[in-house]
């Protein structure tokens, strides 16, 4: 049965041009002109629907129309044209504590809340206690103290237990896993995994591929507010990841003329291929990758050896290898090294090779000649945090129980 | 064209546990912060009544020539009329001021302009106290004319709600119609008999034609019907004319903000 149904949405905003158009004399002076130039479409010709207990995750970049999208299926605004269909009770979170007075306590901001998300008062009255003990011990102290005085991160958790213990047919969620600390991101997730294992259908916008990944069953991928593509999580997922490495991977220098480099020392060539598994359409933490160059020499008799050095998008450097120093003729030049797999963890990294001369002299550094990311990949988990640290080994780590006595 | 609005009404009715925690939130905010909490209810009117006496009496030298004691008057007036512009001011901010929920959550809007007059129906209430207590401190009995005070009260709310869902339906869009608002509500204090009574308007040529265009007019003479004993200056017909222009407003408010509530979030 499809619980949801969108033919054909779009949404069209009008964009001012200066912030001053809002007055009573512009928009007197609209109703005799149309003005068509400064139209957007944040939503265009969207269509899909879905069964019941379905989770839906919705993925693209910034602007793509994903928190428009969520706006028209909770109904906060009307779309342009188009129609939809929503069968069951929504609740829709797209911010944690929706409507929190700063003056009103924590108590009664549950109860506001709550009503404001839809939640009846006996709701709210028999679920008080569990509400209260998800929040943690900190809220309990705090319960009569108004939320103007609470730390974001006692603000955020309260509103996310609240917000846990909806009981909707349909939930619609906008990033809200994105908050507080990481043992509240644990305990929230395992709660949305929770709600995901139950009938219920789930609307889902995230930044965070692990979780959708490991959340949802289908996913929408929108672009430029139009459906890019709609189904399986993993086949969805795959393209858009391979689409989002935006990977600078290969150099090919058939001319020495136009080969980056000094007088002594060009380029020729630089590849860097993950060894991929089949459909796979992206990087992760699981693929080996070799690294590949072909340099022009153009002095005789030097004795070289190459520096390779892997930095994380933060400018650390991670590792730095070396080749042995060797006497080599002027010509061409071939280094190659294989990364294991599972040995960088997953984030943006460059690439610079540093050719030395007499084992101390730099001849040249070629920087960044790679620009490359590597995806996460989680199988099983309920926790969908950055997995911490530049390197992700997967050394042998055995835990025995020794005995069963204290 | 009525079924949409008895849907409307519908919608609220099921939401009104929203509707009554939205007002408890009003009330509470307001009165959690001020030291002296509800005093200000109490403090205010007394304030704005003898400031006027002060002027009409010492300063003006006004006599007022209808017979009843002034003091009851004004306050009455002033009544009236706080519940009047406090109501409509509130009604009228309300999709603005609550724009964060608007933007975030659904439920029907009409919810935000009936539960924002929670406060001032309190603040017309705690106020109402305070006049029982002039009375008795002025030796003057009460009215059994007092039984209509809540349809004075519904009339009132009536033509301000109204008026506020009017101008929060388009204030979202051009919020140079907020500044018109403090104006209304500032001229119209004097050309309402608040601080006054229509005993001499009545004799003019033109009272009726002034009743139409102020319908206020008609419902402060019938607060004071209710409220003062042996109140004369009450006449139903031009309370008629009242109601009928305040059910009319009521009902233009309602359809536009049917018409236009869908745009609040996109202009927001």
């Amino acid at each position: 049965m499809n619980v949801i149904e969108v033919n054909s949405i779009s949404k069209k905003y009008k964009v001012y041009a200066n912030p001053g158009s809002k007055s009573i004399k512009n928009g007197l002076s609209s109703l005799f002109k149309k003005d068509t130039l400064n139209e957007f479409w944040a939503i265009k010709d969207v269509n899909f629907s879905l069964n019941q207990g379905d989770k839906l995750g919705i993925v693209g970049n910034n602007g793509a129309g994903k928190s428009t999208m969520l706006k028209i299926l909770s109904k906060i605004t009307k779309p342009t044209s188009g129609s939809m269909s929503v069968k069951g009770k929504v609740a829709s979170l797209l911010e944690v504590g929706t409507g929190f007075h700063p003056e009103l306590t924590g108590r009664e901001n549950i109860f506001l809340n709550g009503a404001i998300l839809g939640m009846s008062k006996s709701d709210i009255n028999s679920q008080f206690d569990e509400i209260v003990e998800f929040a943690g011990d900190q809220i309990i102290r705090f319960l009569d103290t108004p939320v103007k005085r609470y730390s974001s991160g006692m603000y955020v958790r309260l509103g996310f237990a609240i917000a846990a213990h909806l009981n909707p047919e349909i939930l619609i969620i906008d990033e809200v896993l994105a908050v507080g600390d990481a043992d509240f991101q644990k305990k929230s997730l395992g709660k949305m995994k929770e709600v995901a294992s139950q009938e219920k259908t789930i609307l889902f916008v995230s930044h965070n591929l692990t979780a959708v990944s490991n959340l949802c069953n289908k996913t929408l991928h929108l672009e430029h507010g139009q459906v890019k593509q709609f189904g399986d999580t993993g086949d969805i997922l795959n393209n858009y990841m391979a689409s989002l490495q935006r990977n600078i991977l290969e150099h090919q220098y058939d001319s020495v003329n136009h080969a980056p480099g000094n007088d002594q020392v060009k380029l020729k060539f630089a590849k860097i291929s993950p060894n991929l598994f089949d459909e796979q359409g992206y990087w992760d933490v699981r693929n080996s990758f070799l690294i590949q160059f072909e340099f022009y020499l153009l002095i005789s008799k030097m004795s070289l050896n190459f520096s390779l050095h892997v930095f994380a998008s933060t400018g650390e450097c991670i590792f730095n290898l070396g080749t042995v120093p060797t006497l080599f003729q002027n010509g061409i030049i071939r280094t190659q090294v294989e990364i294991p797999s599972y040995f960088l963890n997953d984030g943006n990294y460059t690439v610079s090779l540093m050719v030395v001369k007499d084992k101390s002299i730099v001849v040249h550094n070629f920087e960044e000649v790679f620009n490359f990311e590597i995806a996460d990949f989680r199988e099983d988990t309920t926790w969908y945090g950055k997995w911490p640290g530049y390197v992700r080994p997967q050394f042998n780590f055995p835990v025995e129980q020794v005995s069963q006595t204290i | 064209m009525f079924a949409k609005y008895r849907s409307q009404i519908l919608e609220i009715v099921n939401d009104y546990e929203l509707l009554i925690i939205l007002a408890k939130r009003d009330i509470s905010v307001r009165y959690k912060q001020t030291y002296l909490g509800v005093a200000w209810a109490i403090i205010r009117p007394i304030l704005t009544m003898l400031v006027f006496l002060f002027a009409f009496k010492n300063v003006a030298k006004i006599k007022d020539f209808s017979g009843f004691p002034i003091q009851l008057v004004v306050f009455s007036g002033i009544l009236f009329w706080n519940l009047f512009a406090n109501t409509f001011q509130s009604v009228s901010n309300s999709i603005i001021t609550n724009g964060h929920l608007i933007s975030k959550v659904y439920f029907p809007r009409l919810i935000i302009c009936f539960s924002s007059t929670a406060v001032s129906i309190v603040d017309f209430l705690v106020g109402l106290i305070v006049y029982f207590f002039l009375v008795l401190g002025l030796n003057q009995g009460l009215s059994i004319h007092l039984l209509w005070l809540p349809l004075a009260v519904l009339i009132t709310l009536m033509i301000s709600v109204g008026l506020g869902i009017i101008f929060s339906s388009f204030s979202v869009k051009y919020r140079d119609l907020l500044q018109i608002i403090p104006l209304i509500v500032q001229y119209g204090f004097f050309v309402t008999p608040i601080v006054y009574t229509s005993s001499q308007l009545i004799e003019t040529k033109w009272y009726f034609y002034y009743t139409l265009i102020n319908p206020l007019a008609g419902i402060v003479e019938f607060f004071r019907y209710c409220l003062i004993d042996q109140y004369t200056l009450f006449d139903y017909k031009i309370l008629l004319i009242s109601i009928i222009i305040s059910s009319f407003v009521f009902l233009v408010g309602l359809f536009l903000f049917e018409k236009r509530e869908d745009t609040f979030v996109d202009n927001l």
